[in-house]
């Protein structure tokens, strides 16, 4: 006859002891391979927009981020970075630059490419529609969200590539066009791969694609 | 003194670089915004840490400053730099001043450091006390030559002066150093008029902006610094037809 043996208190605290750690581990492995888990991914089509036709939905790995465009205060600009839109051609685009909580910088049509990444000269490419004039003169407050076209040292330089800030940068007004706002969805941005020690990210992530709510 | 200095450096070293937008624009750490609502557009920025830039070695670097130490300055930084308006500012690329102390450029202090390029101008607060108003304006002026060098050539500057007469080879570089007032009337206002032409351009500018009529009247008895007068009025104005001395 086997006798049976009763847990006395330390095993049983040992017991849940071992089984809290496994959930902590399988937990964290969880939670540490996706890292999208927390990122809500906002439907477009489920939210009501007071002005559609300016709205932008720019899907990235952890989800939708929704962009207003503000063509009131950049005409031109919005009208290039509608046009890009429209046509696709930032589809597949690296997010090329990305400063951790500062901002993420893509839309280098030449050398951002999936298929064409050219880590020697990412950030310099040109969309080949030429450049266009910085619209700096209306007042805009460069706040976390803002969606802005980038330049080189010079103005009059736009192009296709642009920013979103991460985080508030008043002296930006008068220095950058601003474009537009992220209204939903900041989150996945903070999500893009990032290297603590350099701008420029090797294997970046990509714009999975980029467009109008309606065309 | 020495030891302190070197412990002071140290620090510099190790103090984290503060990256955040402002550092993205004007390529300057550790700053954040004094005050951005000046009547002619500069944006005023202070320094939270120590910070070293420059092109060559990182060779510029200045200390922060007490809150209470700007302030005590604040008003006679913008009561010298209000005279300048927005268009004339836009058009010799300044529209960022950093505030900071014991300013120095590869170890020699310094007044101040213009970069037209990132449209900067970093100021030492509590750089010579005496003549602080002045020095504002003369590394204004610094700012003005950098952005329209084209304007103010060397050669025709120093062909004012008496032939017998050289400038040193660098600011740095000779122990001209004074600023105060000269009284003798050889086409200099002070000693550090006689360092090189890009200084004592920048003297005669400081003292149109801060003392005109005594100047005009020294220039009345003395050709040479007349000349370098007339110089320097008819290309600001070329630069901005608005400007006032």
């Amino acid at each position: 006859m086997i006798k049976k043996l009763k847990q006395t208190i330390s095993e049983k605290i040992l017991l849940i002891f071992v089984i809290a750690l496994a959930i902590i581990f399988f937990g964290s492995f969880i939670t540490i391979k996706n890292k999208c888990l927390f990122v809500k991914d906002y439907d477009p089509k489920k939210i009501n927009f007071s002005k559609p036709k300016n709205i932008a939905v720019l899907n990235a790995y952890c989800g939708n981020v929704i962009i207003e465009l503000y063509p009131n205060i950049s005409p031109n600009s919005v009208e290039r970075f509608k046009m890009l839109i429209k046509s696709g051609e930032y589809n597949d685009v690296a997010f090329h630059r990305v400063i951790k909580n500062v901002l993420v910088q893509s839309g280098d049509l030449e050398f951002g490419k999936k298929n064409n990444l050219n880590y020697a000269y990412i950030g310099t490419g040109k969309s080949g529609y030429g450049t266009i004039k910085s619209e700096l003169k209306k007042k805009f407050d460069f706040k976390k969200g803002t969606v802005a076209l980038a330049r080189t040292d010079e103005i009059n330089t736009e192009d296709s590539q642009f920013f979103i800030l991460l985080q508030d940068a008043p002296l930006f007004e008068g220095e950058y066009t601003p474009v537009g706002r992220v209204i939903y969805g900041l989150e996945v941005l903070k999500k893009i791969k990032y290297d603590e020690k350099t701008e420029y990210v090797l294997r970046p992530d990509f714009i999975n694609y980029f467009e109008m709510l309606i065309n | 003194m020495k030891f302190l200095k070197i412990i002071l450096s140290i620090l510099i070293f190790i103090s984290p670089a503060n990256a955040n937008t402002i550092f993205y624009l004007i390529k300057i750490p550790n700053l954040e915004i004094h005050h951005s609502k000046s009547m002619n557009g500069l944006k005023y920025l202070k320094a939270t840490k120590p910070f070293n830039v420059g092109i060559r070695d990182n060779n510029v670097s200045c200390f922060n400053s007490s809150e209470e130490d700007i302030e005590k300055k604040m008003h006679l930084i913008e009561k010298n730099l209000n005279r300048y308006s927005s268009a004339f500012l836009n058009k010799i690329n300044l529209k960022y001043v950093v505030l900071c102390e014991n300013l120095t450029v590869s170890q020699i202090n310094t007044a101040g450091v213009p970069n037209p390029k990132t449209k900067t101008l970093i100021v030492d607060i509590k750089f010579n006390e005496k003549h602080f108003e002045r020095v504002l304006h003369h590394e204004i002026f610094h700012m003005i030559d950098e952005s329209h060098k084209e304007k103010f050539l060397y050669e025709k500057w120093e062909s004012f002066n008496n032939p017998e007469f050289k400038y040193a080879e660098c600011s740095t570089c000779s122990d001209r150093l004074g600023l105060s007032l000269l009284k003798e009337d050889k086409g200099f206002l002070t000693e550090y008029s006689m360092s090189t032409p890009s200084e004592d351009m920048a003297e005669v500018f400081s003292f149109l902006m801060i003392n005109k009529k005594m100047i005009e009247d020294k220039a009345s008895m003395d050709p040479i610094l007349n000349n370098k007068i007339l110089l320097i009025k008819n290309n600001i104005l070329k630069i901005h037809k608005n400007f006032n001395f």
